[in-house]
């Protein structure tokens, strides 16, 4: 298990601050994603880490040796490519062997070494497949064997889902996910999914334009997002600003959208405006008079999304709020009805202006 | 349902049948009789396997086989060694003048072999200009007659045919895979050698087998070249004109091996290619290479030195078309003398290639496109057949073409020997791969979408053909017309066999200018047939470059 530290690297191209100034220190066997938008400089990141991309500033380390002045192909990393990337012009054992060769290791023990990983991947019996003859998510599965078989320091993955349907995606993630923990490995995976990221990660952080806005464990993240764009980013939110009316013990009274919101007290100073995060599904439907803190409105649209119900609830003015709830039958979705929302203000992520 | 067959199928049905007629009728049927001929005895009634023994127990007969193929292999090696790495050079390099790099190179292809061949002996032949400038200053010359000399202009001339397809191979490696090479371990060169090299090798192999079946069936470079060296395409040529004799029999042995070759050799790529198929799609193509100026310059060094010399003895024989020339030498003075001595007789020949010429292109793509059509839109095993039928011609060299045309129309209910229409069906047939190959090209980027939807609104299949594809081909149509009628205009191998009194044309007076009169003559008619062939392809390059050049 391999340690990685990235310290202040920075990649410019042309005008573009492509990775500005992004320092990483990944735990020995950590699963760590790096999620955001397209253009926000993950792949960059990733693709410096493998030696594909030269670094302005900066350094990367595994363990101890520092590697961002190795050659791509000394720094032992296994890659896995957006589009595999695999040899047409191999055999899919030869595929998996390739790393091995490479590495001058003796023939009979790349034999064995090629089955396991085969194995590994569930992939036994198809080594001497053309690629041509294997579908995507078999073409996958040979990628992450020829990643793993070589054993390396650290395993690189740069959207490996993004050309599976959606349920084998499902499927795949579980199974790196797993494959991971069970090998150890430290991996790095970028992705612009936010749910595969929640779903895969030890941590992950959060980029933007070529800059770090928050790392932290899935959970962490999403409950108490450091920023608006990490709020908004991850999950759907309800993204809100008002003006502070009053301090009131342990809560700030705000008023948004036409009504008056309890939110976790910040350093912020009456009259001024104030910015928050309120998830759909932390708005709870309530008869009148609920105990918790309420805000009332009416139905203005529903969608039935199976198990879900989303609901967007027009308050006094502004766009409607959004909701998200079980769908148990409780509540009738008709557009008009007027409807009582309950929220704990433990719930609600102030962002300071 | 109103017709007996399916009118979706009656249009293509229509041309199929046409198609095989017509092939049919000039193609299967010549080449039938050079087959039976070569199985014939002297009297044409009984079967015999005598030519065929008489042609192996001849030394000389053998030798020319031998030296066919070690020619063809030398050629097709020297290409590829100098066509892969130029093409990967053009391709990941920023060497200077790469676009008029690109321009040029393919050039080659298309000006007339023969006349390379006999530009190199002007200038370093035994009464060579360089030659005798050399032997002025007491210095050493070397021959360039026989297998140095032959593979030299060969390669030159073909070496094109693996550069193209190598560059466009090159150019759809996927940056990616490349990466996975390094990141698994292998240093930049392995990789080269082990992933670029094999996933572009199947395109320089098909371009090689091009280079090998050319090499074997062109008759004007060893004709210029090859002295006493017995080459099989000149000497089944011999045999059937017959200096000493015709002999039909041995003719059409000869003639048969060099099918034979040509066809094994199709086979053969055709086995290799079916098993692997590496069509992958540049998503990011790899970094251009920019190594110190000392890459740089051998790099550009070698890209430019190949295409200058294969272009260049082009140049100089045009020069040597303008000198003045006493009796056999050179003066340093220019002059139109050689042209008007070309012309003195009569200008019948050059009236002929153009006016000819423009009538077997024409009707190339007139039957070309149709099949080609039929072949990319409407799958089937009849399809498949005729798709195998129309790239027969590529493997019969233009000799054979001759002979067999000759055998089958010389006599019986259709005679056609001693007109001008032999002459064009041979040519006609001969191009007839080129077009259809260059209308499946140009069909592939037509989104076959379009037609259903015309013919979902209620088009017949044969309107939508003539009114909606033709039009949206017309481009591509119009090149590859053009880069047809220019290939003609200089073919020499059928021409030669199958040319009579009035109807010779610029190769014809080109290739007697060889065997007799002085080297202005024959300049002359070489610069006439080099002007015949850059001028068109200037006036369409723009239109070549997007739609033909790729399937030379």
């Amino acid at each position: 298990m391999t340690a990685v530290t990235i310290s202040r690297v920075e990649r410019t191209f042309g005008a573009v601050h492509a990775v500005a100034g992004v320092s990483i220190d990944i735990r020995p066997g950590e699963l760590f994603t790096l999620l955001g938008p397209s253009g926000c400089g993950k792949t960059t990141l990733l693709r410096m880490v493998a030696g594909f991309c030269d670094l302005d500033q900066g350094s990367i380390a595994f363990g101890d040796r520092r590697i961002d002045t190795l050659p791509p192909h000394r720094r032992n990393t296994g890659m896995v490519f957006q589009n595999y990337a695999i040899f047409p012009n191999l055999t899919v054992a030869g595929n998996v062997a390739y790393g091995l060769k490479a590495r001058g290791v003796a023939g009979a023990d790349i034999q064995r070494r090629v089955g396991r990983a085969l194995e590994l991947v569930h992939l036994d019996g198809y080594g001497e497949r053309q690629p041509f003859q294997l579908s995507g998510g078999q073409l996958q599965r040979v990628a992450l064997a020829r990643a793993l078989v070589i054993e390396p320091d650290v395993l690189l993955l740069d959207e490996p889902l993004s050309n599976l349907d959606a349920q084998l995606r499902l499927d795949m993630r579980r199974e790196i996910r797993t494959l991971q923990q069970t090998l150890g490995i430290t991996a790095i995976y970028v992705t612009h999914d936010q749910e595969e990221a929640l779903a895969i990660s030890d941590r992950i952080a959060v980029m933007r334009a070529g800059r770090l806005e928050q790392v932290g464990a899935p959970a962490a993240i999403y409950r108490t997002p450091a920023t608006p764009f990490v709020a908004e980013f991850l999950g759907a939110t309800n993204l809100l600003t008002g003006t502070v009316e009053a301090l009131d013990g342990a809560h700030l009274l705000v008023a948004a959208l036409g009504r008056r919101f309890r939110v976790p007290a910040a350093a912020v100073p009456t009259g001024s405006a104030v910015s928050f995060s309120l998830r759909p599904e932390a708005l709870i439907p309530v008869e009148p008079g609920h105990p918790w803190a309420t805000v009332t409105g009416e139905i203005a649209a529903a969608e039935h999304l199976g198990a879900l119900l989303r609901l967007d609830v027009r308050l006094g003015d502004g766009p409607p709020l959004r909701v998200a709830m079980l769908d148990d039958g409780a509540v009738a979705p008709a557009p008009g009805r007027p409807i009582t929302l309950a929220y704990d203000p433990a719930r609600i992520t102030v962002f300071a202006p | 349902m109103r017709w007996a067959v399916p009118s979706r199928s009656a249009f293509p049905l229509t041309v199929a049948v046409l198609a095989f007629a017509f092939l049919g009728l000039f193609l299967a049927y010549p080449l039938w009789k050079v087959l039976a001929s070569s199985f014939l005895d002297a009297s044409g009634m009984r079967f015999t396997v005598e030519a065929y023994a008489k042609v192996l127990s001849t030394g000389y007969y053998r030798s020319a086989i031998t030296n066919s193929l070690l020619i063809g292999a030398l050629t097709t090696a020297a290409s590829i060694a100098i066509g892969l790495p130029m093409a990967f050079l053009l391709a990941r390099m920023a060497i200077p003048g790469r676009s008029v790099l690109l321009a040029l190179s393919a050039l080659p292809l298309i000006l007339p072999s023969f006349i390379g061949a006999y530009a190199w002996v002007l200038l370093f032949g035994r009464a060579g200009i360089v030659t005798q400038w050399l032997q002025g200053l007491g210095l050493p010359t070397t021959t360039i007659y026989g297998l140095p000399g032959l593979v030299l202009v060969f390669t030159l001339h073909s070496f094109p045919y693996v550069l193209l397809p190598a560059i466009a191979a090159v150019r759809a490696v996927d940056a990616s895979i490349e990466e996975a090479g390094q990141n698994l371990g292998a240093s930049r060169w392995r990789v080269f050698l082990t992933v670029t090299v094999p996933v572009i090798m199947p395109a320089v192999l098909a371009g090689g087998l091009l280079v090998f079946i050319e090499t074997l069936e062109n008759f004007g470079v060893p004709f210029v070249l090859a002295e006493d060296m017995p080459i099989l395409a000149i000497e089944a040529y011999k045999l059937f004109v017959g200096e000493v004799g015709a002999n039909p029999g041995m003719a059409g042995a000869l003639a048969m091996i060099l099918v034979l070759i040509a066809a094994l050799a199709l086979l053969v790529q055709r086995y290799y290619l079916g098993r692997r198929r590496f069509a992958t799609v540049a998503r990011s193509a790899p970094p251009v290479l920019r190594p110190g100026p000392l890459g740089r310059w051998l790099a550009g060094g070698f890209v430019w030195g190949v295409v200058l010399l294969a272009i260049l003895p082009f140049v100089a024989i045009v020069i040597v078309a303008l000198m003045k020339f006493r009796g056999p030498v050179m003066q340093s003075e220019m002059s139109l003398g050689n042209f008007e001595q070309l012309f003195a007789r009569s200008h019948r020949p050059l009236y002929n290639t153009l006016g000819l010429a423009t009538v077997a292109a024409i009707g190339a793509s007139l039957i070309g496109i149709p099949i080609a059509y039929v072949l990319t839109r409407y799958r089937s095993t009849l399809s498949h057949a005729l798709d195998v039928l129309a790239m027969v011609p590529f493997a019969v060299a233009g000799t054979v073409m001759g002979i067999g045309l000759i055998l089958a129309f010389n006599s019986g209910w259709l005679v056609l020997t001693g007109g001008w229409l032999i002459l064009v069906l041979a040519w006609l047939v001969r191009k007839l791969p080129f077009s259809v190959r260059s209308g499946s090209a140009i069909l592939h980027q037509i989104d076959p979408s379009l037609e259903e939807a015309s013919i979902n609104l209620g088009r017949s299949p044969s309107w939508t053909f003539f009114r909606l594809t033709v039009p949206l081909m017309l481009g591509g149509i119009v090149g590859g017309t053009v880069l047809a009628w220019v290939t003609i205009v200089s073919e020499l191998s059928s021409t030669v066999v199958l040319y009579s009194g009035p109807w010779s044309t610029m190769t014809v007076v080109m290739f007697r200018a060889l065997e007799g009169q002085g080297a202005g003559a024959a300049a002359a008619a070489a610069t006439v047939l080099i002007v015949a062939t850059v001028v068109p392809l200037a006036l369409v390059y723009r239109l070549l470059r997007r739609n033909n050049l790729a399937v030379l």
